[in-house]
């Protein structure tokens, strides 16, 4: 503390003082203690200041605004430096940190959609646009949707090839074979001109291994119309796999037997993950994806339609093996299988 | 069914057609092509040698040392010295060698060796070493023609058989469901008519009549045939005296080999060629054996007994058609023969048969006995009663030309049969609207005439179209059928793809599959559940855990394995089988499946039992730490989970009701799912009281101890049906507040049992308008709360509309509660 004396220093020694210690203050603290020293109550400056009135009249004014002057010097001097001191800590600070992005954060909880219902969602949305309603069907199904409706009568040898779980010994109920059925539940609930398709579950009396599931999924397609011919078959389902392979594949029709289809097809589109061959197409360079055709004028007419006025085309597409591809799936049994660490992945 | 290009080759020039081409060509306009596959390829890399002489092994008895002589100049200009293990190898003899570093099938590497201390240069190759057939009681030994040196495949004509680009022969495996409406392709010569068809290469005619044998057959005394059931449209025998039976010749046997059939003796592969070249199965009898010199075919007795050829004895009964000689069954018709007629190497005196039989039947007998045959696999097709006749010529035209001392001496034919040929009209413009595709009159004509149909023009523009028996059968019966054969040998490659043109119309609003992906996008997002997806089927280990064995369900008759024969009823079952694998993984599991379940006890007018669309949910968990708040356990955060999801639906949850209130007051089903704590449950009403949307329970503890789960485990069942049902809760905005309210804690010591809505209701009351929002944020049931009391805690916001609220209103809303919670049995303990 400066005690007002008779040697009072000028206030150009007192302003040089002061401002050589604020610029050589290392911390804020040095700052608020030079404060306190200069500015503060009973510091330098007030002292100055109660000394004016005892001072004789004509230097009280000069002395006034001598000490005011040392007054505000010092304190933008404060702020000043302050400000530097902020500056060099906040570099500092920044100079100083760091993040590793390799180091691992725990991950959020998070859920999932089953891979099925992903390409279903996705096939779902193609045929909506283009105007198609989806429908539903029951997998308790009556035989004679399964089977008579769809041109395939009792010991029909069609029959065989379909490994039907037999849900009574009368024969009446099954498990559904496919999704099919739903066509003429359809033609019984629409009337032509329509477009829909079906999704779901279908079921196959059949061993299970790596590739057979007797239990899987498909998605049934069927179009009703005037004129309806196979150059349309060929042509939506072309538009179909550009949509989901999202570019142009090469397809091929060949013959293919099913008793509710005639003229019946198997749709085969260039293998889609490799050009000369590889264990997808089972190196055929094709890979076999839907059986269509024409629907048959006894299906039609099971349906209440008459095949001379309406034509019409089907298509099933599988979901399990569309499914599988998109993921490189090598194991069907994983889809129903319900083990979180597969199902998580998606 | 195996196609062999050679053998397709007798019927049809494939001149300048590769057997990848043939594939090809029957890929896209015939049947689906399983694989192409070269027959002995390795003759390509066995050269003929000539064994100049045999001596003994020195030091082994089976063993003998050959030189043999491998080219015009050998090796090394030498003869080759191989040890070889045959009996039947000779000096003089040529034979297949496979030099050193020959790859020969089954990986085997023929390398230089020394055998029990003797050098070896080599092998001298049996048919089965070579991957021709399974001979081997010796060595092959080739013709004397085959030159000595060169590659045995260019010696291929010496063993009556013709090298096709690098094998003995290429066969194509067709895929037998592709031709199940086909019974005329099941033998090479359909295949040859497609062949004439898609190519128009010429077709080699077949000459089908007895012709001059008939005319001896004829004049004998024929058997005495009886047909007694039906089941069988006809039936010829046809004997023949005088047959040498013995080896086939090479090329019948390498025919054979090449389509996979084994070759037996004469007699026995020229049956199988003729069914495998017309498709026509057939049986051979040895006269000799046939006990009298009659056929009956008639449908076995019950426990009529008859040793297939197989040796296996069999049972059969009323369903099984039987060929019988008197009264003794000789064959199960269309299936298998019977073992003590069957040829010898020594029958010299046959009985032929040729009959048609009805497919279901034949069917039915080898389903039952599970033994499906070359034979039975053709009768199943339903063949036409006119190819038995043909086969029959065939059979004995080709045993003749390779021994014409053979004789027929009668031939018997029977049934009474119609010849299934018939004429179907085709509009050729009906042709091109079905196809989208511009094919002219004449062309559709030419491909029809090429298929073996007849075409007759009539003046209204309509054809009449002859539908031979072969093809009349079964896949031509319609018009649409004629569309077919057209479109597949035009090539479906030339049909144009077309736009589908139809006016733009939004299909109908799908309501259930809008909320159905709401729910699983609410799930999968927001809650992390993962979706699964789960097999219908209930197997029984699981559903004896689960205490449901008794419960009434849809059960297959034929399940794909014991104990998977029960269909679900619900979903929540099939989740709770998951818990317990996943949970060995990893101590939360959050699942979640949309799904159908069964109820038979509630079908409908059809017989179907009634759907249930349901959306399950499983939450597990550790158990909570003791003093862990109150809703850390599984079931309240199922519960917010569920009140979250039908807020999402649209159907809030208005009141959770008890299983017991939901049968007092509502007439439901008191009885719970034995997994259901029997405590810890309730079920959410919407604004429909009484219409339950959603289940919510704790996993019993019982059933949790069954299944091996020591987890906090909550399932909850969201009924779609009932959800799209119930009205809509219309979402509507709520004003901001524009002044100022306050935010205040209350406790309140209440009855143990009193149900939290209660004590809610009495805070919305005290408040009046005012409460804006109101949390629990602390729920204490321990000994401190006093004997038969619980302590609540809440944060409670008022708010006024249309003014600041004021001191005064907080003390009034204070007093009221204070009030209100004396009412109930409690006190409010602090403000």
């Amino acid at each position: 503390m400066h005690e007002p004396t008779q040697a009072q220093p000028a206030l150009p020694e007192l302003l040089n003082d002061g401002l050589a210690r604020v610029a050589t203050a290392r911390t804020t603290d040095e700052l608020r203690a030079l404060e306190r020293e200069f500015l503060g109550k009973g510091g330098v400056i007030a002292t100055l200041l109660a000394a004016v009135p005892s001072l004789p009249a004509e230097q009280r004014r000069a002395a006034g605004q001598g000490a005011n002057e040392l007054k505000s010097k010092l304190a933008e001097a404060l702020a000043a430096r302050e400000r530097e001191l902020q500056e060099q800590h906040l570099s500092a600070e920044l100079a100083g940190a760091s993040f590793d992005p390799t180091l691992p954060a725990t991950p959020p909880r998070t859920g999932s959609l089953h891979p099925l219902t992903q390409v279903t969602r996705e096939l779902e949305a193609i045929f909506t646009s283009m105007g198609y309603a989806i429908l539903d069907g029951p997998e308790v199904e009556r035989a004679y949707y399964n089977f008579e409706a769809l041109n395939i009568p009792a010991d029909h040898p069609a029959r065989e090839m379909h490994d039907t779980f037999w849900c009574d010994r009368a024969g009446s109920l099954v498990l559904r074979t496919h999704t099919s059925p739903v066509q003429v539940r359809a033609m019984e609930r629409l009337k032509p001109p329509f477009r829909a398709i079906v999704p779901g579950k279908v079921f196959r009396q059949e061993t299970t291994d790596a590739s057979h599931e007797h239990t899987f999924h498909q998605m049934e397609g069927l179009v009703v119309g005037e004129g309806i011919t196979v150059g349309h078959l060929i042509g939506t389902l072309k538009t179909f796999l550009r949509e989901v392979f999202r570019r142009d594949l090469e397809v091929r029709l060949r013959p293919g037997y099913f008793p509710f289809v005639e003229p019946g097809f198997e749709l085969d589109a260039r293998c889609p993950f490799c050009t000369k061959g590889c264990s997808v197409c089972k190196q055929s360079t094709w890979i076999e994806l839907c059986p269509c055709g024409m629907v048959h004028p006894n299906v039609l007419r099971a349906g209440g339609i008459d095949p001379e006025r309406w034509t019409g085309f089907a298509f099933g597409l599988g979901l399990s093996r569309l499914t599988m591809l998109r993921y490189r799936i090598d194991d069907v049994r994983h889809l129903l299988g319900g083990d979180l660490r597969f199902l998580e992945q998606f | 069914m195996k196609i062999s290009y050679r053998w397709l080759s007798r019927h049809v020039d494939l001149t300048g057609l590769s057997p990848q081409e043939l594939a090809n060509d029957l890929t896209l306009h015939t049947a689906e092509v399983e694989g192409l596959h070269a027959f002995a390829p390795v003759l390509e890399r066995v050269v003929v040698g000539h064994v100049l002489e045999r001596a003994k092994h020195p030091d082994a008895d089976k063993l003998s040392v050959c030189r043999v002589e491998v080219g015009p100049a050998g090796v090394a200009g030498e003869a080759l010295q191989i040890v070889c293990g045959a009996p039947n190898v000779a000096a003089g003899q040529r034979v297949a060698v496979a030099l050193a570093g020959t790859e020969l099938p089954g990986d085997v590497k023929i390398k230089k060796s020394k055998i029990r201390g003797v050098e070896s240069n080599g092998m001298i190759c049996s048919e089965r070493e070579l991957g021709l057939g399974d001979e081997h009681n010796g060595i092959w030994v080739l013709p004397e023609a085959a030159t000595i040196g060169r590659p045995v495949l260019a010696s291929a004509p010496a063993f009556g058989a013709s090298g096709i680009a690098g094998a003995l022969d290429w066969v194509i495996e067709i895929d037998n469901k592709s031709l199940t409406h086909r019974p005329d392709l099941w033998g090479h010569r359909g295949f040859a008519r497609e062949v004439h068809a898609i190519r128009a290469a010429a077709l080699r005619p077949l000459d089908l009549e007895l012709g001059a044998l008939a005319q001896r057959a004829r004049t004998g005394q024929p058997f005495d045939l009886r047909v007694d059931s039906p089941a069988c449209l006809r039936y010829l025998a046809l004997e023949l005296d005088g047959v040498a039976n013995g080896r086939s010749p090479d090329w019948l046997r390498f025919l054979l080999l090449a389509v996979g059939q084994r070759p037996i003796d004469l007699l026995v592969d020229l049956s199988n060629f003729v069914m495998l070249d017309l498709g026509q199965p057939n049986h051979v009898f040895d006269r000799r054996n046939l006990p009298r010199r009659s056929i009956e075919v008639r449908m076995a007795r019950p426990h009529e007994r008859l040793t297939t050829l197989d040796g296996i004895a069999r049972d059969l009964g009323p369903d099984d058609l039987l060929i019988c000689s008197g009264d003794a069954p000789v064959a199960l018709a269309g299936v298998m023969g019977g073992d003590a007629c069957k040829v010898a190497p020594d029958t010299s005196s046959i009985l032929l048969e040729v009959a048609s039989f009805q497919p279901a039947v034949v069917r039915r007998t080898a389903q039952r006995l599970a033994l499906r045959t070359d034979a039975s696999a053709r009768f199943e097709k339903n063949l036409a009663p006119t190819l038995a006749g043909e086969a029959v010529a065939h059979f004995a035209r080709l045993l003749a030309e390779l021994q014409p001392e053979v004789r027929a001496t009668s031939l018997a034919d029977a049934g009474a049969w119609t010849d299934p040929a018939r004429t179907l009209p085709l509009r050729p413009a009906r042709v091109r609207a079905l196809l989208g595709c511009e094919i002219p009159d004449a062309r559709i004509e030419e491909i029809l005439t090429r298929l073996g149909l007849g075409v007759v023009k009539r003046t209204s523009g309509e054809w009449d179209v002859r539908i031979p028996a072969i093809r009349a059968t079964k896949d031509l019966t319609i018009e649409q059928d004629l569309v077919e054969e057209i479109g597949r040998i035009v090539g479906y490659a030339a049909i144009p793809e077309r736009p589908l043109v139809a006016p733009l119309t939004p299909a109908p609003r799908d309501e259930r599959r809008e909320l159905v992906r709401a729910l699983q996008d609410r799930l999968s997002g927001t809650h992390a559940f993962h979706e699964t997806l789960s097999y219908s089927f209930l197997p029984e280990p699981l559903a004896a855990q689960l205490g449901v064995l008794g419960d009434p369900c849809v059960e297959v008759v034929n399940p794909v394995a014991e104990g998977w024969q029960r269909v679900r009823r619900g979903v929540a079952t099939s989740l709770l089988g998951l818990l317990e694998p996943n949970l060995r993984h990893a101590p939360v599991v959050q699942l979640y499946e949309v799904g159908k379940g069964y109820q038979p006890e509630r079908a409908n007018a059809h017989g179907e039992p009634l759907e249930l669309h349901e959306l399950a949910l499983l939450c597990a968990q550790p158990r909570p730490a003791s003093g862990a708040r109150h809703d850390e356990g599984a079931l309240p955060r199922a519960k917010a989970i569920v009140e979250d999801l039908l807020r999402v639906a649209g159907r809030p949850v208005r009141t959770w009701i008890t299983p017991h209130e939901a049968s007092a007051a509502h007439g439901l089903p008191a009885t719970l799912p034995p997994w259901v704590h029997p405590k810890r449950c309730a079920l959410a009403c919407g604004e429909q009281a009484g219409v339950v949307l959603a289940s919510l329970a704790e996993l019993d503890p019982r059933v949790a101890r069954a299944l091996g789960v020591a987890s906090d485990v909550a399932i909850a069942s969201l009924w779609i049906d009932a959800l799209l049902t119930a009205p809509r809760t219309p979402v509507h905005y709520e004003p901001l507040p524009k002044f100022p309210g306050t935010r205040l804690d209350v406790a309140m010591s209440m009855p143990a049992e009193l149900p939290a809505a209660r004590v809610e209701q009495a805070i919305r009351g005290a408040g009046k308008e005012l409460v804006r929002r109101l949390r629990l944020f602390d729920l204490y049931e321990g000994e401190k709360a006093g004997p038969g009391r619980k302590s609540l805690a809440y944060t409670v916001e008022l708010v006024a509309e249309g003014r600041t609220l004021a001191e005064k209103d907080t003390q009034r809303f204070l007093e009221r509660l204070a009030r209100e919670a004396e009412a109930l049995g409690g006190e409010l303990r602090r403000a």
